[in-house]
This record gives C-alpha cells, sequence and structure tokens, in this order.
C-alpha cells in the first residue's frame, strides 16, 4: 500500500468511533427524543383541528401553517440565535429538540388527521351504537386504526428526521455531522470524512427501515379496508 | 306499558324532511318489519332509535329511557348514552372493527359501555358467538370471514351489551344470495326466542315469516300498518299495492 492511502485508511479508522460516537450520544437522542415528543405534539394538534373548538383549532392551524412555510433552518435561528434577544437563553441540544419537535407536530399532525379522516364513518357509528362515548370510540376504534394508516407516512417522517438532525450542527450541536467537520478541519480530507459520515448515516437510517417494516408488520395483521 | 314508544318523530336534513312524524309503539317481545322504497327514510328512522341521527323533534321511549326531541334545543350526552344502550344496531355494511377478532368485537361493548370484567365479557362473547354458529372462528380478524360469517358478528355484537331491543337494517342485503340464508336463519331464531326487534329488509318472504307487524314507509310518513297477512293479502292502502307489485314484480 502506498503511504497516501496507507494515512487515508488511518484516518478513517482513527475518525470512525468518534464519528459513531457523535451519532450515538447526539443523532440517536435528538432524533429519539424529538420524534416522540413530535409524535404527541402531532396528535394533540390533530385532535384539536379536528374537533372544531373555535379558538384552539385556530391555534393550531397557525402552528402548522407557521412550521410548514417556513424553513427548518431558519426556525432553529430565531430559536437559538433569536430568542435569547428577548432574553431566552436555551442550550444548543435543547433549542435543537424544539426545532424538531415543533417540525414533526406540523408535518406529523397533517399525517395524523388525514388518517383520523380516512376511517370510515360507519367506525365511528358502530363503536357509539355499541354505547361508547367519543372518547372511547376515538381512543379504542378509530385511532388504533388510523396508526395503521399512518405507520408508513410517519416512517417516512422518522427516517427524514434523522437526517435532518444535521442543521442541528448549525445550533452548534456536536452531532455527527458537526463532528465530521471538525474532523475536516483537523485532517483536511473531506472526500474522505464526508464519506464516511454519509456511511454512518446510512447505517442508522437502514436499522431503522428494518424496524419500520417489523412495525408495519405487526399492524398488517389486520386489514382496513 | 309497551317496550318502545315513538311520538311525532320528524327528521330534517338542512331543507329536507326525511321523516314527517312518525308514531311506533312495539311490545316485547314482537317483531316488527319496516319495508318501503329507496329512500323512504327507513334507515333513518332507525338510526334516529339508536340515536346515531339526532332527531328534529319528537320523542323516543325504550324500555325505561326516553328523549323529548326539540329543534334546537341540546340533548344531554347522558341520555343519548342511556338510550342507545337499549338498542343494538345491526348494520348493512356490518361495519365490524377490523383490528379486533371476532370474539374481541363482541367483547367490545361489555368491557367499555357495560365496564365487565374481561372474563365475563369473554364468556358471554364466546356464548353469543356460539349462538350464531361462529363459536370455531372467534380468533379470526374479520377479513377472514364470508360475508355471512362478518354479518352473524355484528348480529353478536349487537346482542353484546344486553340490549332491551335488536335493529337491523338490511342486514343481507350487502350479501352474494347464497349467504343470505345464514343469516336469515340466526334472525329467525332471534325472533322464535322472543326478542324484541325491528327489522328493515327487502326479502318479502322472510318478512312475512318472522313479522308480528309489518310498516310500510313511503316519503317519511308511515303508509300502512297491520299484520303479515293483511298488508300483503289485501293492503288497505293504493300504495302499498303499487309498492308490493312492484318489488314482487322483480
Ligand atoms: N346525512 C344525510 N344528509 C342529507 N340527507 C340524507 C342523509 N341521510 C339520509 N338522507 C336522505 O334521506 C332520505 C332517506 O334516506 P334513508 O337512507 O333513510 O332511506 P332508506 O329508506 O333507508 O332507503 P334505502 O332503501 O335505499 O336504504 C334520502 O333521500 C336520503 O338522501
Ligand atoms: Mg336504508
Amino acid at each position: 500500500m502506498s503511504d497516501h492511502s496507507e494515512r487515508l485508511w488511518q484516518i478513517f479508522t482513527d475518525s470512525f468511533l468518534p464519528l459513531l460516537h457523535a451519532g450515538v450520544a447526539f443523532t440517536v437522542p435528538l432524533t429519539l427524543i424529538s420524534f416522540v415528543l413530535g409524535l404527541l405534539l402531532a396528535l394533540v394538534t390533530a385532535l384539536v383541528r379536528l374537533s372544531d373548538i373555535p379558538v384552539l383549532s385556530w391555534i393550531a392551524r397557525f402552528y402548522v401553517w407557521i412550521i410548514r412555510g417556513t424553513p427548518l433552518i431558519v426556525q432553529l435561528f430565531i430559536i437559538f440565535y433569536g430568542l435569547p434577544s428577548l432574553g431566552i437563553l436555551i442550550n444548543a441540544f435543547p433549542a435543537a429538540v424544539i426545532g424538531f419537535t415543533l417540525s414533526v407536530g406540523a408535518y406529523g399532525s397533517e399525517i395524523i388527521r388525514a388518517a383520523i379522516i380516512s376511517i370510515p364513518r360507519g367506525q365511528w357509528e358502530a363503536a357509539y351504537s355499541l354505547g361508547q362515548t367519543r372518547l372511547q370510540a376515538l381512543r379504542r376504534i378509530i385511532l388504533p386504526q388510523a396508526a395503521r394508516v399512518s405507520v408508513p407516512p410517519l416512517s417516512n417522517s422518522f427516517i427524514s428526521l434523522v437526517k435532518d438532525t444535521s442543521l442541528a450542527a448549525t445550533v452548534t450541536v456536536i452531532e455527527l455531522f458537526a463532528k465530521g467537520q471538525q474532523i475536516v478541519a483537523a485532517t483536511y480530507e473531506p472526500m474522505l470524512i464526508y464519506c464516511e459520515v454519509a456511511l454512518i448515516y446510512l447505517i442508522l437510517c437502514t436499522v431503522l427501515a428494518v424496524l419500520q417494516r417489523r412495525l408495519e408488520r405487526y399492524y398488517e395483521r389486520f386489514d382496513v379496508r | 306499558m309497551a317496550m318502545i314508544e315513538v311520538r311525532g318523530l320528524t327528521k330534517t336534513f338542512g331543507e329536507v324532511a326525511v321523516l314527517k312524524g312518525i308514531d311506533l309503539t312495539l311490545e316485547r317481545g314482537s317483531v316488527l318489519v319496516i319495508i318501503g322504497p329507496s329512500g323512504s327514510g327507513k334507515s333513518t328512522l332507525l338510526r334516529c332509535l339508536n340515536v346515531l341521527e339526532t332527531p328534529s323533534s319528537g320523542t323516543i321511549a325504550i324500555g325505561n329511557a326516553g328523549i323529548a326531541f326539540a329543534g334546537g334545543t341540546r340533548v344531554r350526552q347522558a341520555d343519548v348514552l342511556q338510550l342507545r344502550r337499549q338498542s343494538g344496531m345491526v348494520f348493512q355494511a356490518y361495519h365490524l372493527f377490523p383490528h379486533m377478532t371476532a370474539l374481541q368485537n363482541v367483547m367490545e361493548g361489555q368491557i367499555t359501555s357495560l365496564r365487565r370484567p374481561k372474563e365475563e365479557a369473554r364468556e358471554r362473547a364466546m356464548r353469543l358467538l356460539a349462538k350464531v354458529g361462529l363459536e370455531t372462528r372467534a380468533d379470526s380478524y374479520p377479513h377472514q370471514l364470508s360475508g355471512g360469517q362478518q354479518q352473524r358478528v355484528g348480529i353478536a355484537r349487537a346482542m353484546s351489551i344486553d340490549p332491551q331491543l335488536l335493529l337491523f337494517d338490511e342486514p343481507t342485503s350487502a350479501l352474494d344470495p347464497e349467504l343470505v340464508r345464514e343469516v336469515l336463519k340466526v334472525i329467525r331464531e332471534l325472533a322464535q326466542e322472543g326478542r324484541t326487534m325491528i327489522v328493515v329488509t327487502h326479502e318479502m318472504k322472510f318478512a312475512r315469516e318472522v313479522a308480528d307487524r309489518i310498516i310500510l314507509i313511503d316519503e317519511g310518513v308511515i303508509v300502512e300498518e297491520g299484520p303479515p297477512e293483511q298488508l300483503f293479502g289485501s293492503p288497505k292502502q293504493e300504495r302499498t299495492r303499487q309498492f308490493l307489485s312492484r318489488i314482487m314484480g322483480d
């Protein structure tokens, strides 16, 4: 092996663990926390929008409109760099979590809302005719079916989120991509390192896609017409 | 006292009056069959009895629950639930819960609305499934069952909340002809057991057989009412004659 390729291999192996560590310590938690919180927010937003409670549903629509109509990176900058000028200081990691949660909440609420609407009216009526309340019908009959309908689109959001968390680098979270940038600054090997970063994202997403497949198969045990 | 008393029931959708003052009385243990042309308001009437539609005016009393409806005034949700639980509805398109097995479908109402312990609910559900001949399919999901089997689960589910009254809205009209019989057989047995039932159907032979009384609805009013022999044999109203000749003709 030539000196040059030996050096590249050395850099590759030296940087693999630090990069993987940044992925596991920051990218993965950032993704998981934001996604779980975002789903809760999405569910509440979807239900509020479907409820037709005047002021609340107006707020929900306004929120979705803002988040969907502005770039995620701008939202992150407002939260991390903008809010301090109003005296609201949020650390980098929680700021990123807030930004991603709001994003998942807005896009996810549209997915969940569409899924709930897609469940035939007869399902509500069958639940009511058994004497269930609106809340019981929603929780036991409608949401389980809506969950199945929304698993594929929500999984897509989830995998997008894994990659979108690289934007956290712009608000000083040293996650996988930011770690890559640091290593590039030290080694001057952008091609090698960014490909390595890409490889680790690929590994993370592939593992998640396998989990997604399992979840879908679990939901396929029944058939929603 | 009659088990079901309906007085002056009306239902209007927007500008369209679909039910124009329905009066009904039904004794415990008797079977009422409703016939009438498409769009005459038969489904709407059943749905009002189950409060899936809120009547515009009139009163409904079933068992010891009752509501007086008056356009605009809100009905209390607790009253709605109470009235609803008096009747079990069998839908034309079954509307089984696809994410639950046959057994779970029949347990669901017992657990959530009657708050029965799971074990007791399971036992009763199994008995109901046996009654409709499906004890061996308890663990099947609806999509694994034929239309006739699904509708029989639908009947077991409707009975699961121990209703005073069973409502059937064209229970066989979504079924292939060869599956109609098994469902009618179950309904016939329920009639013989002395269940109180209201059945909307286009199966005239079946109507004649199970009904204690038949009413013909057209354009939201009861045109004629009587025992099957009289209504089929010597109808009093011209409109009844027309309807019967049209439906027997095809
Ligand atoms: N939710 C609704 N909104 C507006 N109009 C309705 C609604 N439900 C029913 N209608 C109208 O009320 C009339 C009666 O309908 P209904 O379903 O009760 O008839 P039906 O006698 O059951 O007919 P079929 O034999 O075809 O089932 C129809 O003209 C129908 O279009
Ligand atoms: Mg109908």
